[in-house]
Parts: structure tokens; sequence; C-alpha cells
């Protein structure tokens, strides 16, 4: 029997054409870029054991996991609230080995863990205008003195769950938003940002989670 | 009275000598002042108004480009169709409505007052035919006795049936406004969101002193202003502040405002509702002004704004005079004339006479006099204010009240006037400039249930109880003179800033003197004597709706005495412009004829928008492919490579069925693959079945409460059928839940309620049992999860699956769930679960190789010929099976009527138990999902058909129930059926009548098992 191939399909494959797209004036006022090779688990505190969970991650990660609406940019991965007792770890991840390996010792007592590696597409909006392509698609107040670096959100965009959060500003001092989005919703979101960009001039990528700080 | 032409050929002539004479003066901008104005002068722009090029400059309205050019008469009234021209200067308006734009982009119903001028825009007179100089339906006028109040309603009530078809489409065409494109609207619109501590609505001197403070302080200020100038009535008037011209002062503001980083300025931007928690409604009219949207942008955009605090600053509007001919050509707003004089450097006219109640009107005789223009006369039933006395030295004043208006179809030659000792002279004038005093513009702050309050002293309403958060200023408040606006607003402003937290100073107030501002309430002019009677004109209170004082008294006297109700028996103040010139004058009448006083009769409730607003703002981008968001499951890419035809299931774009080139049409497709599954093997994407990961200690406990049947009982490495039933006992979900683990159930869900059940599980673990240890997660879009089914299943999956994997019928039995390895180095989980009827399994993959997994499926089954399927071959087999699906779990089912009832756990309480204990849901009678087979196999099932007992006669009383799912079967060679149908169960063997008038269906047929195919159930178990 031939062997078989598996092809990992990042989830907005085919949805767009890296590079330039709307107004061709001036340089791009928005960086929309598809992060790619996602590892992503979600951490879900057994009742009563919040504690537990916080020592747990401690170990892991050198830090506290968020108990409130925050983003939190650790050594090895990114921890972000998604709700009362839990977070998600996101690191990069092939798809091949299992995700929850790498924290299901250190968790196995205080939490439970869920595989979303395959669950969400995690796009990034940058840019000078990147506040005001998201002032079309969502209806919170991202000004840096309510929505500072490490900011996030469990939101909606065009009736869709969203996680959002702000990571730290770009080399030029630009502000950096990560969307968090489920697979299947990921190519109606990317379509519409990129229209709302449009007026500013979008640049389209995709890079790797890995490569990314 | 225009001509009423008799026959076709004359109504042509009439066209022809209209577009052949073009008048001179128009294409010169002979009324165009020789200096100042607020308009470009080194940037001519040309339009066209019905066919005819003129031309204006940057900086004008079409209104003022049109009154620079000498024209008049630029609409006919909605009733009518009497000739009017330009009212106003602003959105307000009531008569100058045209048609702007031609093809696609056409707007019908665009107030020229408020449409900046642009090189090429085309512009069209409206509700008239043959033309505007020539209108038949001028002929509504002669007709006038007639056409009374309440006349429709009077007289086209018979026969009932000949409204709808024969009097309301004929009406429609008489009366009525623009006519839109008929074609989809070419550009596109967008939606946003703005969030700030201050919003302040409009830009006159309240609005910039309360934006300058605020600002000033550090607060983030949003300032929107309607117009696409800054300025408010401060570009209209000669006004003073701090020793500058008021147009200087506020253009001082303006760069001062714009150079704050925490300050947007909104220009043409219409603030049109407030809703809760501060959130107001405005639309940007981003490309209006251009003749198409620039590339990329939106031609407007819907913005929500989230408000810690608002200045509502939106100024005033000037009410009409109500006195017989009040509406012809000619007859101007006194402020809009000196609007236009000032802003605009275009005399509506040379020779002005002036009719007021108030200061104010004073005023536009100086503006008249400082532009050159000559004052006919000034009527004030007050005689010469003291305030004016010096400057009315040497004009004609006349104490009195204008009571008729001559003239020609577009211009004004002379005004009557009684005055105080009861005589009557001729004024010969070409404008008449009128002002009735000014009304608070009061619609935003009296949204919420405010209802604004009378104040005396300017007989008008001024807001009463505001918005939460919301504080009105200047002249919107009722305080009209220039000190006192810009003082309000600057408090205002910095008292915001103060409240959102911000510390710094709002710097020093602009400084202005109080004008005069004095009025005298006078509601309506009643033409005394023989001189009313000989004039027999109308007095108009609603312009647009064509709405008269009589008209008012008629509605009172038949009994509508409610505002409420004179407003939509008379239609007062339900035009496009929402009465705003109307609403006070028509009320005050009301009241009058009632013997009250106008605070008793009160006003109509305020509702948002207090603009019209476009309907493609309000859809935004959400229209055709982008309604609503769209969901693609793992295999979509390889589906649609592969010619799939799809199909909207919710949100998802499903592969409905996968064409063969021979194939003829779709029946012809899933005929095959329900055959080829049946008899070899085949796949389909059921990735949109919801999917929940339940984890946690009391998992189990948890299930047992939501789901009929108990699966805290389920061993590891199983899987089981679970029906949920809501709240109040009708059946909500069904779906396989799998035991992974001690703590870990994998639950499904239907593709419908994938979204509704996880909120419901989430209520449940979070609101209804905090106590439990559970924790769930979505994981719907996690997996790539195939149904593989047939014969030769097994076949096909022992080439995949790693062969360290057992999977025969004893090592992975019927309903058994386990992670497996698959070859190539993928991890997997396998479940044997069969919708179809035939051994099956689920297969599921992490979705990023969902693409993978059908490639590797077509692979690993090339040998048995494998066939993808869609979701009509998958409803095929299901209805073939007798499963209940989305058209039985429809809301209104029980457990008992889909067959479940044996499966209601007795030994543990559930969500739903005890409502499903009700009466009506245990009765014998109810529903009961039923196989149809109709008698002679030629006849075709259609789903919704009725099902009677056989020799019934047709009526609701017979009907017994429908049929809920429909198809052909291809290994039965015959339309099959699932019905709900009362006491289905026990009728197995009936022959019933099958009734279907829609589609002209009436035949027999059997009620059967529903389970057509395999009833023992021995294929999926093989």
């Amino acid at each position: 029997m031939a062997e078989f191939a598996w092809d990992a399909a990042p989830p907005l494959g085919g949805v767009f054409v890296a590079g330039r797209s709307g107004a061709a004036a001036g340089s791009p006022g928005v960086r929309l870029e598809e992060r790619r090779g996602l590892s992503l688990v979600q951490v879900m505190a057994h009742r009563g054991k919040w504690p537990a969970v916080e020592a747990a991650a401690e170990s892991l990660f050198k830090a506290k996991p968020p108990a409130r609406p925050a983003a939190l940019f650790a050594d090895r991965a990114t921890l972000v609230w998604s709700g009362p007792g839990q977070f998600l770890i996101l690191g990069a991840g092939d798809g091949f080995a299992d995700p929850l390996a790498p924290y299901a010792q250190a968790f196995r007592e205080a939490a439970s863990l869920s595989d979303q590696s395959d669950g969400r597409a995690l796009i990034r909006v940058s840019g000078r205008h990147a506040r005001d392509t998201l002032a079309k698609v969502s209806s919170l107040d991202l000004h840096p003195a309510v929505f500072p670096v490490g900011a996030a959100a469990a939101t909606s965009v065009d009736h869709t769950n969203v996680g959002l959060w702000r990571a730290p500003d770009a080399a030029d001092g630009a502000p950096v938003f990560d969307l968090l989005v489920f697979r299947s919703f990921a190519p109606s979101l990317w379509e519409r940002l990129a229209a709302s960009g449009a007026e500013y001039g979008v640049d389209s990528a995709a890079g790797d989670f890995s490569e990314a700080a | 009275m225009a001509d009423i032409a008799h026959s076709p050929a004359a109504l042509k002539r009439a066209e022809a000598e209209a577009a052949a004479k073009p008048r001179a003066r128009g294409a010169s901008q002979a009324r165009r002042l020789a200096g100042g104005g607020l308009i470009d002068r080194q940037k001519p722009l040309s339009f066209t108004f019905d066919g005819k090029r003129m031309s204006g400059f940057a900086g004008d309205t079409l209104a003022s480009a049109l009154l620079a050019s000498g024209v008049g008469l630029v609409a006919r009234s909605f009733k009518y169709h009497r000739p009017r021209g330009v009212l106003t200067a602003g959105p307000e308006e009531p008569n100058a409505l045209v048609e702007l734009r031609t093809g696609a982009r056409l707007e019908p119903n665009s107030k020229a007052t408020t449409v900046e001028l642009f090189d090429g825009l085309v512009a069209k007179s409206q509700n008239r035919w043959p033309s505007l100089r020539h209108d038949v339906g001028a002929v509504n006028g002669a007709l006038s006795p007639l056409f009374v109040v309440g006349f429709y309603y009077k007289t086209f009530m018979w026969p009932p049936k000949a409204w709808e078809k024969l009097y309301e489409p004929a009406i429609r065409r008489a009366a009525g406004l623009g006519s839109a494109s008929g074609v989809p609207d070419p550009d596109h619109y967008e939606k946003a969101w703005a969030h700030c501590d201050l919003l302040v609505v409009g830009s006159g001197p309240a609005g910039l002193s309360a934006a300058l403070a605020a600002g000033r302080a550090g607060a983030r200020v949003i300032l929107c202003e309607n117009d696409f100038m800054l300025g408010g009535r401060l570009l209209s008037d000669a006004f003073e502040i701090d020793g500058r011209s008021g147009a200087e002062w506020a253009q001082g503001a303006i760069d001062e405002l714009a150079g704050m980083p925490n300050v947007r300025i909104m220009p043409r931007t219409t603030v049109f509702g407030g809703y809760d928690g501060g959130t107001y409604g405005a639309v940007e009219r981003v490309g209006d002004h251009l003749p198409q949207p620039s590339e990329h942008q939106p031609r407007q955009r819907l913005w929500r704004i989230v408000a810690k605090r608002t200045v509502d600053a939106s100024g005033a509007i000037e009410r009409p005079l109500v006195f017989p001919g009040n509406d012809r050509p000619g007859v101007m707003m006194a402020g809009a004339v000196r609007t236009y004089l000032n802003r605009f450097a275009a005399s509506p006219g040379r020779r002005v006479a002036v009719f007021t109640n108030n200061d104010d009107g004073w005023r536009t005789a100086q503006a008249v006099l400082a532009a050159g223009g000559e004052i006919a006369a000034v009527i004030d039933p007050r005689g010469v204010p003291e305030a004016f006395r010096m400057a009315a030295a040497g004009w004609r004043v006349i104490e009195g009240e204008v009571v008729g208006t001559k003239g020609t179809l577009d211009a004004l030659t002379s005004v009557e006037v009684a005055d105080a000792r009861g005589g009557v002279v001729t004024v010969p004038c070409d404008v008449l400039a009128m002002s009735g005093g000014w009304n608070p513009a009061v619609g935003l702050s009296s949204f919420h249930r405010g209802r604004p309050v009378w104040k005396d002293e300017i007989a008008a309403f001024v807001p009463g109880k505001c918005p939460t958060g919301l504080t009105v200023a200047g002249a919107a408040k009722g305080d009209l003179s220039l000190g006192a606006c810009l003082q309000e607003g600057f408090s205002a402003g910095a008292k915001a800033a103060v409240e959102a937290g911000l510390s710094g100073s709002p710097g020093e107030p602009a400084q202005a003197a109080d004008e005069p501002v004095a009025v005298r309430a006078l509601w309506e002019v009643k033409a005394p004597g023989k001189a009313g009677q000989k004039a027999g004109q109308k007095a108009f209170v609603d312009f647009q709706h064509d709405v008269t004082a009589d008209d008012v008294r008629l509605a009172q006297r038949e009994g509508f005495e409610s505002v409420e109700h004179l407003k939509r028996y008379t239609t007062l103040g339900m035009a496009t412009d929402q009465g705003k010139t109307s609403n006070v004058n028509g009320l005050a009448i009301l009241a009058e004829a009632k013997g009250e006083k106008i605070p008793e009769t009160g006003t109509t409730i305020y509702r948002p928008p207090q603009v019209p607003v476009a309907i493609a703002a309000l859809a935004g981008p959400n229209r055709d492919e982008h309604f609503h968001a769209t969901r693609l499951p793992p295999s979509h890419h390889w589906a649609a490579k592969r010619g799939a035809v799809f199909v909207d299931v919710g949100l998802w774009k499903r592969a409905q069925w996968y064409p063969l080139a021979h194939e003829k049409d779709w029946l012809e497709s899933v005929n095959r693959e329900v055959l080829a599954v049946r008899n070899g093997v085949g796949f389909c994407d059921v990735s949109t079945l919801g999917k929940i990961d339940v984890r946690g200690r009391d998992a189990g406990a948890f299930l047992d409460r939501v789901y009929i049947n108990t699966f805290s009982s389920l061993a590891v490495g199983k899987a089981r059928y679970g029906v949920m039933l809501r709240e109040d006992g009708f059946v909500m979900d069904d779906g396989t839940t799998s035991r992974l683990a001690e703590d870990h159930y994998f639950v499904t869900t239907t593709t419908a309620k994938a979204g509704p059940v996880m909120q419901h599980l989430e209520f449940c673990r979070q609101a209804l049992w905090p106590e439990l240890d559970v924790q769930l997660a979505s994981a719907t879009d996690q997996w790539a999860q195939f149904s593989v089914a047939g014969l030769k299943t097994r076949d096909l999956l022992q080439n995949l699956v790693d062969p360290a994997e057992d999977l025969s019928n004893e090592g992975f039995p019927f309903m058994a769930a386990r992670e497996v390895k698959l070859r190539g180095g993928m991890r997997a989980r396998l479940f044997r679960i069969s919708f179809s009827g035939e051994l099956a399994f689920e297969i599921a993959v992490p979705a990023r190789f969902g693409g993978s997994l059908a490639e590797n499926l077509m692979q690993a089954g090339a040998a048995f010929g494998v066939t993808p399927y869609g979701t009509e071959a998958l409803g095929t087999m299901r209805i073939e099976k007798g499963h209940a699906a989305g058209a039985e779990l429809n809301g209104w089912t029980t457990a008992g009527d889909l067959g479940f009832g044996k499966m209601m756990s007795k030994k543990k309480d559930f969500i739903g138990r005890v409502m499903a204990g009700r009466e009506e849901l245990q009765r014998p009678d109810r529903p009961a999902v039923v196989g149809v087979k109709p008698l002679n196999p030629a006849d075709r099932l259609r789903g919704g058909a009725h099902v009677l007992p056989r020799n019934a006669k047709l009526g609701p009383d017979t009907d017994q129930g429908f049929l809920t799912s429909v198809c052909f079967s291809p290994v039965l060679g015959r339309w099959i059926a699932l019905a709900l149908v009362a006491r289905g169960r026990e009728r197995h063997g009936e022959v019933v009548r099958i009734y279907d008038p829609l589609r002209n269906g009436d035949f027999e047929a059997e009620l059967c098992n529903p389970v057509f195919y395999d009833p023992e159930g021995a294929r999926q178990r093989g």
C-alpha cells in the first residue's frame, strides 16, 4: 500500500494573494498577516483549582496566566484570557505532534485542556491605519489609553466570535492587533478586513507563528 | 394654473417650447453678487437642471447655484402639484426636492438645499409630467375642494377589492416623489464605530465653543457637522465675536480644533439618532459630493458613536408664517435669504419684502440692504421693534400681515398686506422673506421619550428631559442669541471634560453681544373680511405634503384631536422633511381649534432617525454575497476543485452533490451517489455538525441532566445517541456523544443547532449548576470529520488506518469510538456510527488536514470505486432510514412525537422532563413521525403536502398533518417521505389522501414504518 501524504492547509490558504491591494498611493496603511502553524491549547481550570492552574502556568512560562481580559507575552508562548478560569496558550505547532502533550502533565490535576490548534485562525492587523480598519469591524474602543499593549477582549465581529488583543507595537511605533477567529469563519473575516483597509492600502502576507516575536 | 394639455401632440408642443427657451440669465449666474460669500470663485462648476446647462462655484449647494442662476421654480408639490421654489437653506427643506444623478446612481428626493454642487452634477425636477413648467397633475390643484384631508380614505372605499388593484397604483403614480433607479446601487457602504468623551452635534457658535473647551481640557472630542462647511449660522450672519467677524472667528476655532490630536472633526456627518448607553447613529456622506465615490472609498459610512457625554448644539429651525398664498416661489425663509446672500453671494431677488413677527426677521432687511438690494417693505404685526427704530428709518414699515401673494409660475410680483387699520395694500416685490420665529431643533434631545416643554418667551418648544448624558446648548436649547450660544457651549464642553475625568484648562469662552430676539406668536394669518375671501388662496402649513390650515381644522372637526391622530390623518409632518418647518404651526392651529393652550395639545413622539437615512447605509457592507459571513468546511477547496455544487446550510457552504459531466440533472447525480454508498463505499464531509468537548469530573452527571437519556453509564470508548429537550419540554436537538476518557465526553449536535446548544450548555454550566466540575470547549472547527459509509468501508479504512489497529466487528464494534493512528503519521479519531444505515465510520483529523483526508480517502478507496457524496445523498439515505432531522426537530415536536418516548429516563431528572409531562404534550392524537409511500409509485411527493383521511372533505378540520421530508429513493425506485401525522404510529398500513393545492398534488398514499431501508439494522452492524 502506498504511503499517504498529509499536507497542512492553512485556514486562509488560497483566500488571498500576498502583496499590495486597495489604494496604491504611498506606503500601505495597514498590514494583514495570517499567522500560520499554530498550536493552541485552551486551559480550563477545574472547579476551585485556579491557584493550582496559576502554579502550573508559572512553572511552564515563569508568569501567572491572565485572570482578566489580557494577553501576556511569555518566552515561549502567548497566554490570552478566554473566560473566567480559562486561558489560551498560543505557540507554534505543525499539527502532527499532539499540542496537548507539552502541557498535559503540568495541568493534570488542575485543568482540562482542549486542543484548538486547528479550530482557529490567527490574523494580525498592524500599521498606522490598523485602528481605522478595525473600527469598521469592531465595536471596541481601541484608543491607546483604553486598550494598551496586552489588553484583550472576547468580542464579536460580523456576528462571529473573535478574540482580539493588542501585541507590542511594531518597530515603527504602529499598533499591532491579533484577531483569533474560528477557522471556518476566517476567509469571511479576512475579506472584510481587506475591504475595510482598502482605502488606506493593504499589504497582505502569510507568516509562521514561530517566526514572530 | 398651469396649462392642462388635452392631447399628446399638445403635450409634445409644450415640452418642445420649454426646451427651446433657455433662459439666458440661467447660464450666466445673473443673480450672483459681485463680491463676498464663502464660495470659491476660482473653481467654477458646471451642472444641468432639467437638461439645461448652468454654472456655479465650489462651495455652492444646488439650491444656491439655482438661485444664483435665477431659477425660481424648482419643484411641484406632492398632492396638488403646485409650483414651488426654494424655501430654506438646510435639511429642513420641504419644497426643493430633485432627482440627482442618472442611471444606477439616480437618487430621488434629494434636497437641493443640502446637495453640495460638483462639476457635472445632473439634477431633474420630479413629480411633474411632462415637464416642470407644464404639469398635467396641476389639475389636482383645481380640483382641490375634492382633495380634502382624508380624501383617499373617504373616496376609494368601494369596492374594497379595487383599492389594491386600481386606486392605489393610480394614486401612487399621480401623487408622489421621485422615482428610484430600479437597478442595484453600484456603490458600497460601510459601518464604523467611534468612541469619545464628548460628542458635539453641530458646529455653530455653541458647538465650536463646546468642542474648544473640551478639546483644550484634553477630552476626546468628536464634532459632527451636517453641512460640508463648519460654522452653522456664523456662515450666514454678520456677527462679531472677540472683535472679529463671526466667520473669521469660526475659521480660527476650526484651525485650533484641527490642531488637537484628541479632536476629530466630521463634516458632512448627520447625527440622526440617539440610542441606549450614549450611543448615537450618524451618517457620514463620504462620496455624495463627488460624481462617484473615490476608488476604495464608500459612498456613505454609518457611524455608531459611543459618547460619555453629548452636547447637542444643533441650533434652531426658522418657522414659516401661515398666510394665504405662502407657498408661491419667491416666498422664502428670512434666515435662508441671509444665508444665500452672505454665505453663497446668491440673490434670491432684488426687491425684498420682509414679513416677520420677531426681531430676527429685521436683520434680513439689513442683510438685503448690505448686499445692495432694496427693501420693498417690512411687515410686522408688532410695528417697529425698539431695537430697530434707528435702522428702520427710511424703510417702508407696515404694521400688519400679509394676506395674499401674486406672481407668475416662477416668481413673485407682489404681496397683499392688511394693515392695522383694516386697509389692504399691494406691495410689489420679487421676494418675500418670512419669519415666524425660531424652533429649537429638539429632535435629538427628545429621543428616549423626552417631551419638549413650551417656552412662551420664544413661542416655541425647548428640550425637556434629555437622554442620559446629553446636554443642550445655545439655540437648540432656546437661547437664540449669539453671546448665550458661545457661553453655553463653552460651559457644556468644559463640564463634559471634567465629568470625563480630564483636568486640563478649557481656556476662555469667546465673547459676543446678545442681539435682540423678541417674538410675538403669530400662528396663522386669517385674511380679514372680503379681502381674504376674494383672494381665496390656501395657507399652507406643511409645504411638502400640501397640508393647509383648513385641513388641520377639518381634521379636528372630524374628531382627530390628538396630535398623533392629526399627524396620521392629515400626513402633516410625515414627509421626507419630517415636518421640521410645519409641526409646531400645525399643532398651534390645532390647539386654537380645540380652544387649548399649545402645551396642552403637546407634541408627537420623537423617534430616530431625525433625518432620512438611506437603507444602503444601514445595510452597510452586508449585501449580496456579503449579506452574512460564510463558513467553509475543511474539504471546501477540494470539493470546489471537483466541481461540487454547493448549498447554503445556515452560514455554511456545503457540497450538495458532485455532478459528473454526462449527468443531466441533480437527481441523476444524487441517485448515483446513494447507490455508490449502498453498494460500495462513499464519504461525506460532516464537519459542520457541532462538536463540543465536555470535560471535568462531573461531565457525566452534567450530560445526564441535559439529555433525556443517561450518559454517566456510557463506557469509555463508546458512543451513544442522545436527545435533549428545551426547558418547555419540546425537543431541542439530538446527536451522538462519545466518551473518550473518564472525564472527557465529545458531544455532537446538528449543524443548525451547534451554536444554540453550546450556549445552552454554557448557561447550564454557569448559571444552573455552578457546583459541578465541568468545562466546555467548542471543537466544531477543530476537526475535519467525514462519514465513510457502505459495504466496502472497512476495506477502505484498512488501507488508510495503521495496520496495528483492529477494525473488525469485534475489535471495533458498532458504536465504538477511539483514537487511532493513520498511515503517514497522522493521529485521528474513529467513531463507528451510521446515519446512512450502512456499515459506516466517522473519521476525524485536525482540520488543517481536511483536504488531505479527502485525497487520501479517494486513494485508499480507489479500488472500491469510492464516491464522494453531498448533502442531498446524505439526506436521501437518512430519509430511507427514517432518521429524524431538522424538518422533524422543528421546535414543536416532543421526544414522543419523534419516537423517542421510551428513551426518556424515569430514574433521573433532566431539563424539560416536567414540562414534557404537560397534558397537551401527552395527548394521544399528537403528530408522530411516519413513513409515506404513494399507492401509485409514479406519483411524486412534495414537502409540505397535507395528509388527510382517505375520503375526507378538504378543510382545516380534516387536516391531520404534513410531509416533512421527501426524497426519491433510488433503492426503492419511488418517492418516499417522512410525515408528522396525528396518531401516525398506530396507522401504518392506512391509505390516506395527500393533498398539495399549491402544486396540484392530490393522490392516495400509504402510511408506513418510517424506516424504509433495512429496518432490522443488520447492515450498519455488519
